[in-house]
């Protein structure tokens, strides 16, 4: 049936009474907020005195200074240590829960904790135990390490905090797809001789592409705007910018003593068109690569 | 089927209808007397200090110890003006000066709000506070003098002084001075910097690690501190603004341009850092850089021998200090001893919409009255000088003489940070002297660096 | 729960599954140990932290920590206001997802899937983006640092819920539905009637996620609401722990009642919750 039946005509006042809520929802809080944002970016306020437009300057300065570029990097960089390690993590213990061993269940709830709690509460909790004096884990290790002050520390710290938060909840996709591969599959491949390894590279990986592909996408997304862990753990983006990712230094430019709202929705379009890029590649790498048809 | 095909459609009618309710009646168990707006109604009065005056009126501030004293004179003031209500709202000093500004712009910033001299500016020069005119012109005498200099702005006054801070003192801990066969005595006339100094030996003697051993033994680790002899950290009016001061050195000339980075202030700064990092006689940076009050509070737990700091904290180290303690004179640099002093005033919102109020209850803080109450409380000397004897008497009650502050107050001081733009300098400046601190930036190059992006921001 | 996968030969031999319990059990002790240690520090008094080593068992149990913060730095407020928010915000984005759901899977009219990509393109707004313009936007018509500036921008539907929702309405079969209609049902009857109570799985999982996700949303209520009135017990949490920063036995009551109310809701309801998240997401 298509949209220009006689049907269809009859239909389409009442499919917009339902769509009328969220339909204006989504225009007032998320399509006008881009257009602001845009119009934001090319002007000059500090909240107390009046706006001045500037045109390109903000953007202009964000090409020249070296902050925003710095953080880009580091947010770089965090993605790429915790999407990974993430990933197999999750796998591999999801691997190991469909053993289906006696007490699975259980370890499988224990994981899943972390993610119920607040990020910010935990990061929180991680602060203590990172504390240089008077922290959990310099007491047990009886040394007194700089986690979060060490510039070469603080990023591998704040990643291995995120990773520890989301690791049980990808644990459960990857469950819910290894679930889902037929047993005569893998029934097929015992009988022509394949060891656990060769099982999981050629058969159970390829039919876990959708799950794959899925726990990465919100990952990459989801960790390129990470925010409230790393701003309880390292409030003012870390030693020497370290843990400056793109999230917390837009919200330190517009909110965090020098008010400069204009350079901060410059940098937040940035964000929303990297993001976008970054979905729409991995939305082609997998186009070609990711097996629906599991029957 | 009639009947369950209306339930459930009347069911999310009602979950529609019921989501608006809800908004509407959502109550904060923080709102008291359902009031969220600052400063709603009431006529003003004139004559006594807070005659006739009605309403809702806020007072934002960031030190605990003053809002108790504030709460018990506002109670005082509206038994005496029934119709009038007061309330303090606490915000900590790290956000303090973020969220003011980010309230202020938004419209909804408490009627009058604690100032301090270094963030003052942007709030004068884009007309959200309120001058200090003609209707306070009886008040005005009473106030000490560097108070209202301070805040004077074009021969005009923007704020009612409230607190001044005296100088800085050191407080020490009498007990971990016994032990290491240290007298009061002999804290109180050290040097600091160059060939005569003696302020390191003494910290090293009383500084001990996990082991027992002392700063100045052979077998010392200060990796391993169980106690430190100095409280050196990135403090700016407690610490470093002060060594900068006795070394001749100033944080800002006349135009609030930044003049730090000088054969002074690498004096200063770097004999600070050595005292972290080399000798080990004063906390590790990472722990004092981030947080403000962490040698206040390992002094209170009893963990620090020689803690230097001002009146500020006096009322926290006298409830909070288990042990003997008293107060000496810092350590003399080359231009002997020279600290901050700083004063502190309360602002009106010229936003407010209890305008009538603001004003009566300014006038009220303003006056020996008002202003008694946080010198009764020991919680800071009043700018008011009709109410500082109270303050006085309350120490001699404790047998505590704060008079060292006052004595310090008299001395070659350092002019308190200003400039339009100090917030944003702050933000620019203090990553590097983290680092400087941290022992990872060696000094020369960090000052220089970090006056460059304070200026910078200054500028705009 | 699937059946879990078996290979056709028993070659699991024990050392694997020894082996294989060494590496879950640690893995249980890195996720349960810091919380167990948080809770730990929360019930000392702050003389004993200062005095022993931060690792030591509390002696003796105080809850002192707990007092202070109910008296003096009332958190009540906090968990008040955030469980009315998340209240509101679940009602509101369910029910209006659902609605916009069921137009796009089942009734047809111009427009349909190029509305339904503007949708989807709409979750890929990055909240940073967003909550700047929203910050001004509030501000100039006054609701900054109220209960409705909490629950505006979420309450009137969220493009995940509609998404996933749509998927889902789509497997109802169509016999069920036609037969409704020529009954004589309008559409509003067969959403509430039929396609509803068929898809009570997807809808209690969606819940869920809603309730987590907005009872630990921080960046927008830590942008758009100032001091107690309107805190909610993310914003409070990092408050206390800016104002009385090194005060662990304090900051750690804190984060404790931050993640009581969840973790209880997690116990009891934890078959559902992981059940729910296995199923959203990829189909």
């Amino acid at each position: 049936m298509n949209s220009r039946s006689p049907l269809a005509r009859r239909e389409t006042p009442v499919a917009w009474l339902f769509l009328a809520p969220s339909l204006a929802g989504i225009a007032v809080f998320l399509v006008l907020p881009i257009l602001v944002v845009i119009w934001l970016s090319l002007n000059r306020w500090d909240l107390l005195s009046p706006m001045r437009f500037v045109g390109l300057a903000n953007w202009g300065d964000i090409v020249t200074e070296p902050t925003f570029g710095h953080s880009m990097l580091v947010t770089i960089a965090f993605v790429l240590m915790v999407i990974p390690l993430q990933t197999a993590l999750g796998l591999g213990t999801a691997l190991l829960l469909s053993r289906g061993l006696p007490g699975s269940a259980v370890f499988r709830v224990i994981y899943v904790i972390p993610w119920i709690c607040a990020p910010l509460a935990l990061g929180v909790v991680w602060k203590w135990i990172f504390a240089p004096y008077g922290g959990a884990l310099n007491a047990l290790l009886g040394r007194n390490i700089e986690w979060l002050t060490d510039p070469n520390l603080a990023l591998p710290v704040v990643a291995a905090v995120s990773i520890w938060s989301q690791v049980g909840y990808v644990t459960l996709f990857f469950m819910a797809g290894l679930a889902g591969i037929p047993p005569t599959i893998l029934e097929a491949a015992a009988l022509d001789g394949a060891n656990a390894w060769q099982t999981l590279w050629r058969v159970k990986l390829p039919l876990l592409g959708p799950t794959l592909f899925f726990v990465l996408v919100t990952g990459v997304i989801s960790s390129f705007q990470a925010f409230d862990q790393i701003y309880a753990l390292t409030p003012n983006g870390g030693p020497q910018g370290a843990t400056d990712v793109i999230a917390t230094r837009i919200y330190l430019q517009a909110f965090g003593g020098s008010f400069d709202l204009g350079r901060a929705s410059a940098m937040a379009l940035v964000l929303f068109v990297v993001l976008i890029i970054v979905t729409l590649a991995q939305q082609r790498f997998f186009a070609k690569r990711v097996t629906y048809d599991l029957s | 089927m009639t009947n369950n095909l209306t339930r459930r459609g009347l069911l999310a009618g009602l979950a529609a209808g019921g989501l608006g309710i809800a908004g509407l009646a959502a109550c904060s168990p923080a709102q008291q007397g359902g009031n969220d707006q600052p400063g709603t109604g009431g006529t003003g009065g004139s004559g006594s200090a807070a005659g006739g005056a009605t309403g809702t009126v806020t007072v934002r501030l960031w030190d605990e110890q003053v809002q108790k004293a504030y709460d018990e004179g506002f109670a005082a003031l509206m038994a005496k003006n029934p119709g009038l209500t007061v309330k303090t709202v606490l915000v900590p000093w790290a956000d303090y000066f973020t969220k003011l500004r980010t309230d202020v712009a938004g419209g909804n910033a408490d009627d009058i709000f604690l100032m301090n001299g270094s963030y003052i500016e942007p709030y004068i020069t884009s007309n959200n506070i309120l001058e200090i005119g003609a209707d306070f012109d009886d008040l005005k005498q009473g106030w000490i003098q560097p108070a209202i200099e301070q805040y004077t702005k074009d021969n005009r006054l923007w704020g009612v002084p409230q607190l001044t801070d005296g100088g800085i003192g050191v407080y020490y801990n009498k007990a971990l001075l016994d032990e290491a066969g240290v007298t009061p005595d002999d804290i109180s006339t050290l040097n600091w910097g160059g060939s005569s100094d003696t302020y390191i030996a003494m910290a090293q003697k009383l500084t001990k690690d996990t082991a027992g051993k002392r700063g100045d033994e052979a077998g010392f680790d200060g990796t391993k501190p169980a106690q430190w002899g100095s409280s050196a950290a990135q403090d700016l009016q407690g610490i470093y603004y002060n060594f900068l001061g006795s070394a001749g050195g100033q944080f800002q000339d006349a135009d609030a341009k930044f003049v730090f980075a000088s054969p002074e202030g690498e004096t200063a700064f770097s004999y600070l850092v050595d005292l972290i990092n080399k000798y080990k006689v004063a906390p590790a940076a990472s722990n004092t850089n981030a947080n403000g009050d962490f040698t206040r509070d390992q002094f209170l737990q009893g963990k620090i021998a020689m803690f230097q700091s001002g009146t500020y904290n006096l009322k926290n180290v006298s409830d909070g200090a288990k042990f003997e303690w008293g107060i000496t004179m810092i350590p003399a640099g080359t231009q002997g001893r020279v600290s901050v002093v700083n004063n502190t005033v309360v602002c009106g919102n010229a936003a407010s919409k209890n305008a009538a109020g603001t004003t009566a209850v300014l006038r009220w803080l303003g006056s020996p009255e008002g202003a008694g109450y946080v010198g009764k409380s020991g919680a800071a000397l009043p700018a008011v000088s009709g109410a500082q004897q109270s303050f006085a008497d309350f120490w001699s009650a404790k047998d505590v003489d704060p008079s060292v502050f006052a004595q310090q107050g008299q001395e070659k001081s350092i002019a308190a940070p200003a400039g339009s733009n100090y917030g944003a300098a702050v933000t620019a400046f203090k990553p590097i002297f983290d680092e400087m601190f941290l022992g990872r930036k060696p000094v020369a190059e960090a000052l220089k660096e970090a006056q460059e992006a304070a200026n910078k921001a200054m500028a705009g | 729960m699937a059946a879990p996968i078996r290979f056709a030969g028993r070659r699991r031999s024990v050392p694997t599954a020894a082996i294989t319990y060494v590496v879950l059990a640690a893995g249980a002790v890195l996720t349960l140990a810091p919380f167990l240690m948080s809770f730990l520090t929360a019930f000392k008094s702050p003389s004993q932290f200062a005095s022993t080593s931060p690792l030591s068992w509390p002696s003796p149990f105080t809850d002192e920590n707990f007092a202070t913060l109910f008296t003096e730095s009332g958190f009540v407020s906090p968990i008040a206001v955030t469980a009315q928010v998340v209240v509101v915000v679940v009602i509101g984005q369910l029910l209006f997802s659902i609605m916009a759901a069921f137009a796009f899977a089942r009734l047809n009219f111009r427009g349909r899937d190029v509305l339904f990509w503007v949708y989807l393109a709409t979750m890929m707004v990055p909240q940073v983006v967003t909550v700047i313009p929203l910050y001004v936007m509030f501000t100039q018509v006054g609701l900054r640092n109220t209960f409705w500036s909490l629950v505006l921008p979420f309450v009137f539907g969220s493009p995940y819920a509609v998404f996933l929702l749509r998927e889902y309405f789509r497997g109802i079969p169509e016999d069920i539905i036609s037969a409704a209609k020529i009954d004589g049902a309008g559409s509003w009857r067969i959403l509430w009637l039929i396609v509803v109570p068929l898809s009570r799985p997807i809808i209690a999982t969606l819940a869920v996620i809603t309730v987590v996700t907005h009872w630990n949303n921080f960046m927008w209520p830590l942008i758009i609401t100032t001091g107690k009135d309107w805190q909610v017990i993310t914003v409070a949490t990092a408050a206390l722990q800016g104002q009385y920063n090194g005060n662990w036995t304090l900051v750690m009551a804190a984060t404790t009642i931050a993640m009581a109310p969840l973790l209880v809701l997690f116990t009891i309801f934890q078959r559902t919750i992981v059940n729910s998240i296995s199923l959203t997401g990829f189909k």
